[in-house]
């Protein structure tokens, strides 16, 4: 059953992957490399969050560095930069339900000012998710460009057509 | 040795190549490397800053000692990664080829004009990619359906007012409006209606500014790193701002 789980993450991930990759119009060469990317770091942040009991930021961080080294290994082959794999690779990792709720409970706040218990609340709860979205989100750009400046000598030659005949 | 004639004509491509890379959505440092790989093919020392809506470009002819510079605007172009990808591809080829600048602008010109993918493909994948990011959540099947319809409302709304020039940050908002009232009818049905209405709006999370402002802070281009942040951020206060139109209207019922 935890393999059926984890699967499903990873597909589901994949999928969001390609959608969200679409709109910013990448190579079609490279949808099945940008689909494993998703699949493999976010099945391994639900891994990492659901057994290990791994805070969301350590994981987010943990399986944003591993994309962005696959991006590396998996660039070459399509000709492509590290960005174009990693950032559709990414994007369903975005903390989606805390930045809705940093959104809901600022607005419950403004509603509820003149109650005293309660708004004291809605910020607390306001300042809590505003935390884990930038963190979150800060981990994951940070942990996926590491591998750039790294390896900078064989990510900045991606695109480079491999030498023949010499 | 280069005639001003020819340098200047290299510089002209090379502009053009940049503010294109930039328009696209192209990290700072590979603009410059790759304008700079173009140069060198050409026998020409290339430097450029960037900002946010124009750039700084010299090039230099070490053996006349002639030098040009001009400031340029970025135009304002969809993100494309394969844009990204084969304009890159083009300069190593330059270089390894030693292509003379003919050859290159009529590659340049070529790539440029390639179709990109289909308004209506990206629409449905666009749809059920949110869809898969709702279960992602722990959104059931129910809300998954909501969110797909939502995000085509959303999305074909984006779309239409993108393609008649409407400003970018009412566009922001009115989709994410949208998107949310239209997951808002998720409160009719026994499912897990909180999870479809944040769900509904993150298609329009500017991923790419958010990514390239970090890149460009790390790489030392510090200015334009937080040019691109603030700019993600004001889209990202557009779309919490479209949604807190919905949230207004049916908070009630959420509590």
């Amino acid at each position: 059953m935890i393999a059926v789980d984890i699967l499903l993450d990873g597909v589901f991930a994949a999928i969001a992957a390609i959608g969200f990759g679409a709109i910013s119009d990448p190579p079609m060469r490279a949808f099945p490399r940008i689909a494993l990317l998703a699949a493999v770091g976010h099945a391994l942040r639900f891994c990492l969050m659901s057994y290990a009991s791994v805070d969301i930021a350590t994981a987010s961080l943990c399986a944003a560095v591993v994309i962005g080294l696959g991006s590396l290994w998996l660039g070459r082959g399509v000709r492509c930069p590290m960005t174009v794999l990693y950032i559709p690779a990414l994007l369903p990792m975005i903390p989606g339900i805390y930045a809705y709720k940093t959104v809901f409970s600022l607005i419950m706040f403004l509603q509820s000012l003149n109650v005293p218990g309660e708004g004291v609340q809605y910020m607390q709860q306001f300042f809590l998710n505003a935390t884990v979205s930038v963190s979150v989100i800060i981990m994951l750009a940070a942990g996926a460009t590491l591998p750039i400046f790294i390896f900078s000598r064989r990510a900045f030659s991606l695109t480079r057509r491999r030498k023949q005949n010499q | 040795m280069k005639s001003k004639q020819e340098l200047t004509e290299i510089l002209d491509f090379i502009t053009e190549y940049a503010t294109y890379l930039l328009g696209s959505g192209v990290h700072t440092s590979r603009v410059i490397r790759n304008s700079q790989r173009i140069g060198v093919s050409q026998g020409v020392d290339i430097q450029l800053s960037s900002f946010q809506k124009s750039i700084i470009i010299t090039a230099h002819d070490e053996h006349s000692r002639e030098a040009i510079t001009r400031v340029v605007a970025i135009p304002a172009l969809p993100i494309s990664f394969e844009r990204n990808s084969d304009l890159s591809a083009l300069s190593w080829d330059a270089l390894d080829e030693r292509l003379p600048l003919d050859e290159i602008r009529r590659r340049y010109e070529k790539l440029i004009a390639k179709p990109r993918i289909d308004p209506i493909f990206v629409l449905i994948t666009v749809g059920l990619a949110n869809a898969s990011f709702c279960r992602l959540f722990g959104g059931d099947w129910t809300a998954m359906g909501i969110v797909f319809t939502s995000t085509l409302v959303g999305f074909s709304a984006r779309q239409q007012m993108q393609a008649r020039g409407v400003n970018h940050f009412l566009v922001f908002i009115i989709s994410a409006f949208l998107a949310s009232l239209c997951a808002s009818s998720a409160l009719f049905f026994d499912c897990t209606a909180e999870t479809a209405l944040a769900t509904s709006v993150l298609f329009l999370v500017p991923g790419v500014p958010l990514i390239n402002g970090v890149i460009d802070i790390v790489d030392g281009h510090i200015l334009i790193g937080v040019s691109r942040l603030i700019n993600a951020m004001l889209l990202i206060i557009c779309i919490a701002i479209g949604l807190s139109a919905t949230l207004l209207m049916i908070k009630d019922s959420l509590l």
